[in-house]
């Protein structure tokens, strides 16, 4: 198993890194070893997005993830290479996980599928207890609306800034930072009344 | 401004997503509010809960088989989509060079032109003559004519083959070019 912390905004990289327009240019060509380069260099942004977005069911996310990198394949030879390249790939992310969802929607609910577990570095009773709460969390983010999900997966989860965020959700940042608010308060409202049904 | 208004700014004040002003505002609240500093407690604990997912992980075998899944596609991608705008790029290409090459064809024939004109340049320096062998003179004029359309030279030679190369190295286009204008 492999601890992947996320990939922050900050650290994105953007395409107009020069190395990084070279890959994109030789991908565009029909390198098959350049979109590789670049599939590997964005997968877990990708995936772990997914996996927010679709309440952790690992089937869906890698579905979506499938779909974000051959999508960004077929729109290679549209591709603005000045264009922030994190923010343009979170984008289409965002709008397959929502077909995808809405796909699941029509089909019979599978039981939640685990993703792998938190790294094991700590007590049993640690490492549950963790587990426990991440189930939580993704619950409260599973009863959230889609907008809202999406927002606070963005900014709460990746740490993308509120304008980064209007701007991959295509909203202005007044609306962003109600769907901010709102998702936080509806996240906290859960996990107290998770917390004293337990108590 | 009620607790629930300040509920809502409290949660982004926690995450320092308010510009001074606001936040300045909402402390001073928080200070006289014993509720919201309940509400801003709980927004901060479930908000330390939320961010712990990013420490969340997935097996690096997920990994590899969207990789996998992914590039075993691309083929089919690629010649659906790919393939055609190459092929329209390559006949835009080859019909602008037949235009380019239409274009030339008159341009072949000069050296025939040059030829007919040549005989006029000794009449013109020539001495004055008397208007009887001026007649005469231009009676032959149609023979001189045709006798040098007669002459000049059929334009003969191996036909040009041009080779074009495109960005998908698989496609080469070679033009053959009859340069005798056929």
């Amino acid at each position: 198993m492999q601890e992947l912390a996320l990939t922050m905004a900050a650290d994105c990289i953007d395409a107009q890194e020069p190395e990084f327009a070279r890959l994109v240019k030789r991908a565009k060509a029909g390198d098959t070893a350049a979109f590789e380069a670049i599939l590997v260099r964005y997968e877990r942004q990708v995936l772990l997005t997914a996996l927010r977005l679709l309440n952790r069911n690992l089937e869906d996310a890698k579905d979506a993830a499938q779909q974000v990198f051959l999508r960004l394949h077929r729109s290679l030879g549209q591709l603005d290479e000045s264009r922030h390249f994190a923010s343009w790939l979170y984008r289409i992310t965002v709008n397959v996980c929502r077909d995808v969802q809405r796909a699941r929607a029509r089909r019979p609910t599978a039981p939640l599928e685990e993703a792998g577990e938190p790294a094991v570095s700590e007590s049993v009773e640690e490492t549950l207890r963790k587990r426990e709460q991440m189930r939580m969390i993704y619950a409260a983010l599973a009863t959230l609306p889609e907008r809202e999900r999406a927002a606070i997966a963005l900014r709460d989860l990746e740490g993308l800034e509120t304008k980064e965020v209007a701007r991959i959700l295509g909203c202005s940042e007044v609306t962003v930072r109600s769907q901010i608010s709102n998702g936080r308060v509806k996240i906290r409202n859960f996990v107290k009344r998770r917390q004293k049904g337990v108590s | 401004m009620s607790c629930a208004e300040y509920e809502l700014l409290i949660a982004l004040y926690v995450e320092g997503d308010l510009p001074a002003g606001e936040a300045d505002a909402i402390e001073a609240h928080l200070e006289s509010c014993h509720r919201c500093r309940e509400v801003a407690a709980e927004l901060g604990e479930s908000q330390a809960a939320l961010k712990a997912l990013r420490a969340d992980s997935v097996e690096n075998q997920v990994f590899q088989d969207i990789r996998r899944e992914v590039l075993r596609r691309l083929p089919a991608t690629r010649a659906t989509v790919v393939w055609p705008k190459y092929a329209i790029a390559a006949t835009l290409v080859m019909a602008l060079f037949a235009g380019w090459l239409w274009h030339l064809r008159p341009a072949a024939s000069l050296p025939a032109a040059s030829l007919e004109v040549r005989p006029i340049a000794p009449l013109i320096s020539a001495p004055p003559v008397a208007p009887a062998r001026a007649q005469q003179a231009v009676a032959s004029l149609p023979r001189l004519r045709k006798h040098h359309r007669h002459t000049v030279p059929a334009f003969k030679s191996e036909p040009l083959l041009v080779k074009m190369l495109t960005d998908d190295p698989q496609v080469v286009i070679y033009w053959l070019i009859d340069q005798n204008g056929g």
